[in-house]
């Protein structure tokens, strides 16, 4: 059991170095699908005793997260017609160090925190990890679609979080959590799609009609 | 009695598949009056009592309503039946003239309906992380109405406000994580989360959830329109259609602020005393009033404008719940100011927004002359709004001054009245010319009935509450603000 643990939390990190420093969207987008598998399959092993409740909510969120968010993304891919992200703000090889920098700082933080013993700091960390790439995405990359994604990563870190520090959430609570998840994003799917019809781009940083 | 609770959840929902069979523009926009009308009602006949037959608890103890709670419920329903009404109004030229299409108007008033059912979900929500979903459903549902009318600019505020909100949001669902990490461990199961079941235990981790008080604040403050992550506000605001700002600014804020005072009253509870969020909420709620400031100054779209009062009304009600007891009553009170007097400016501008074709303050001249009604209706809500007596929020804010005095804030007594005078003096600076300049004439408009009913209601109620606040009313405040202290 806990090499499996030990390959999944293996995955989760690499998926989050991945996705820092490449710059082909469609790769990207599966990148996150396996991320959403992964952490769909972490509280299903040695987090918790397993029930069907347990069971039946990771079956939704590894469907929602590996099956359907890319396939809407890479529909609204092909709609925009982008391949790759061009000049993001902080370059792809400065933000793979600032991965590594955060990967540290969120593994010597976690050690810290004053969490009563049944709490897995090692999962702590990389949940905190993942948030912050999330962040990152999200502030520097200037497609629309990367946003949508640093979203997507910075959930699947909330996720991760809570999966390690909180038992109490309830089944109708989680299952909430991923129904907005889900129209969240297929709500920033349509508006991806209104963006290209109406400005012909999807550079987020060229939307500046709007200021002061 | 619980029943009703039920039934303010059940009709949204109704009203959104009956307008699936509606097939004329005009009547769908009746419909959504319809429904809010029968949440009045329900509000009336079910509660008349209120605030005495509160709590109310039911479904399992899923659903639940305080006088906080109900106390907000009045103030959604008081909006969005004044907004409802206005969009008859709003709407009507558009209907006519074919730009606004039968699919459009459909989809329109589902979002409309589909946001009062979200709303209400937050507010009934026992559950915090239930109120949580409630309230990233409202990010999700209202998006599109901002960018109902497809233009280049309405696109862009819609996408800044989904993903600014969306993330802002998220953060806030960290705090509801870490108040269940707070928890002492072991336990009542899936009760733990339930409001009612955390004001009455104890043992909590208080690091965490002083931590997770923080991530509450910023994560919901995003949504409440509180400085510095206020910044999809204005945009959204000027964007959307009129009665789409005025329910965003009337009542969408304060269910944010709503989900923070909850959080607040929590951490009151488990700390003693108020004085760890009392001061970080006196800290966003006067960064609000001064960021505010600085923006109304320059201001020349009356929407933004409007807009950056929000975030300096939405700062107002933050300090006073930093203020104590009576902070939170002038904070309540305030609340409900606010809201009608928002919404009524809103209507007024969009509408002149329309005579005039253009928000562009230096165009809109002379509106006393050109359309008398709106005219009046934007020169009382404007003047209500910066704090001239004898308008209701000139009380709230004297009794928020008074509660500070009492605490002897003094330096936030001067902050709030040096970022209130600019405000004052900027403000009327901009409604002067709009209200008395000369300018380009237009053809006289014929009122409709319900355009005279909602200015006159709307003007009388901030008249009324601000020379005269019934008992009842009193008790009712007096409860919420209690609630909202969390102090036992």
């Amino acid at each position: 059991m806990l090499t499996l643990m030990s390959l999944l939390l293996f995955l989760l990190v690499l998926t989050n170095l991945t996705l820092l420093g490449s710059s082909r969207l469609a790769f990207c987008i599966r990148t996150v699908a396996v991320q959403g598998v992964v952490l769909g399959c972490i509280p299903l092993i040695g987090l918790h005793p397993f029930t069907l409740q347990h069971g039946l909510l990771s079956l939704s969120a590894v469907v929602l997260k590996g099956g359907v968010f890319p396939w809407l993304l890479l529909r609204s891919l092909r709609v925009a017609r982008v391949k790759r992200e061009v000049e993001p703000f902080i370059g792809f090889s400065v933000s793979l160090s600032i991965g590594f920098f955060v990967l540290i700082g969120s593994v010597v933080f976690a050690s810290r925190l004053p969490l009563a013993g049944h709490h897995n700091h090692l999962i702590i960390a990389l949940a905190i990890f993942t948030m912050v790439t999330g962040l990152l995405l999200l502030i520097s990359r200037r497609k629309a679609l990367s946003m949508v994604l640093g979203y997507l990563v910075l959930e699947n870190g909330i996720y991760c979080l809570g999966a390690a520090v909180a038992d109490h959430i309830p089944m109708v609570v989680e299952f909430g959590v991923l129904l907005d998840v889900w129209v969240a994003v297929f709500g920033m799917g349509i508006a991806m799609y209104q963006i290209n019809r109406e400005f012909d781009h999807t550079d987020v940083d060229r939307l500046t009609e709007l200021r002061g | 009695m619980s029943v009703v609770l039920l039934l303010f959840l059940l009709i949204p929902l109704a009203g959104i598949a009956m307008a699936m069979r509606v097939r004329r523009g005009a009547a769908l926009f009746w419909l959504s009056l319809a429904v809010v009308l029968l949440d009045d009602l329900c509000l009336l006949v079910g509660m008349s009592d209120l605030p005495v037959c509160l709590p109310i608890t039911t479904a399992g103890g899923w659903f639940y309503l305080d006088a906080l709670s109900g106390w907000h419920l009045l103030v959604m329903l008081l909006v969005f039946t004044a907004s409802s009404l206005f969009a008859l109004v709003y709407f009507r030229a558009d209907l006519a003239s074919d730009r606004l299409s039968i699919a459009t108007a459909r989809r329109y008033n589902q979002l409309w309906l589909g946001s009062l059912w979200t709303m209400t979900l937050t507010l009934l929500a026992n559950n915090i992380g239930l109120m949580w979903v409630g309230m990233e459903a409202t990010t999700l549902v209202t998006a599109f109405l901002v960018s109902i009318y497809p233009k280049p600019a309405a696109i862009e505020a819609m996408w800044k406000y989904l993903i600014i909100c969306s993330v802002g949001i998220a953060f806030a669902f960290v705090g509801t994580l870490l108040v269940a990490a707070a928890l002492p461990s072991g336990g009542a199961g899936s009760q733990q989360l339930f409001w009612t079941q955390l004001m009455t235990t104890g043992g909590y981790n208080h690091l965490l959830l002083k931590a997770a008080f923080l991530f509450s604040l910023v994560g919901f403050g995003t949504k409440a329109g509180l400085a510095p992550t206020h910044t999809w506000l204005p945009d959204a605001h000027s964007q959307a259609p009129g009665p789409v700002s005025a329910m965003f600014s009337g009542f969408m804020l304060n269910a944010a602020l709503y989900c923070i005072m909850r959080h607040g009253a929590i951490v009151n509870h488990a700390l003693g005393s108020d004085m760890f969020t009392g001061r970080l909420y006196i800290f966003f709620g006067l960064m609000s009033i001064v960021v505010s400031a600085a923006f109304i100054l320059h201001q020349r779209d009356i929407k933004r404008l409007l807009a950056y009062h929000s975030v300096e009304h939405l700062g107002i009600i933050t300090l006073g719940l930093g203020l104590g007891p009576a902070g939170c009553f002038a904070a309540l009170l305030h609340t409900v100011n606010h809201s009608l007097c928002k919404s009524l400016s809103f209507f007024a501008a969009g509408r002149l927004g329309q005579l005039y074709g253009s928000h562009d303050m230096d165009r809109i001249r002379g509106a006393l002359r050109n359309a008398p009604l709106w005219g009046i209706a934007l020169v009382g809500s404007l003047l209500a709004l910066i704090g001239v007596a004898p308008f209701s929020i000139f009380i709230s804010e004297y009794l928020l001054v008074k509660a500070a005095i009492d605490r002897q804030a003094i330096a936030v007594i001067v902050i709030f009245l040096v970022g209130s005078g600019v405000i004052f003096v900027s403000a009327l600076g901009h409604l002067i010319p709009m209200a008395w300049g000369e300018g380009q004439m237009l053809s006289k408009k014929h009122c409709s009935v319900s355009a005279v009913i909602v200015v006159t209601v709307l003007l009388s109620l901030l008249l009324f509450l601000g020379l005269f606040l019934p008992v009842p009313i009193r008790n009712f405040l007096d409860q919420a603000a209690f609630l909202t202290g969390g102090v036992q």
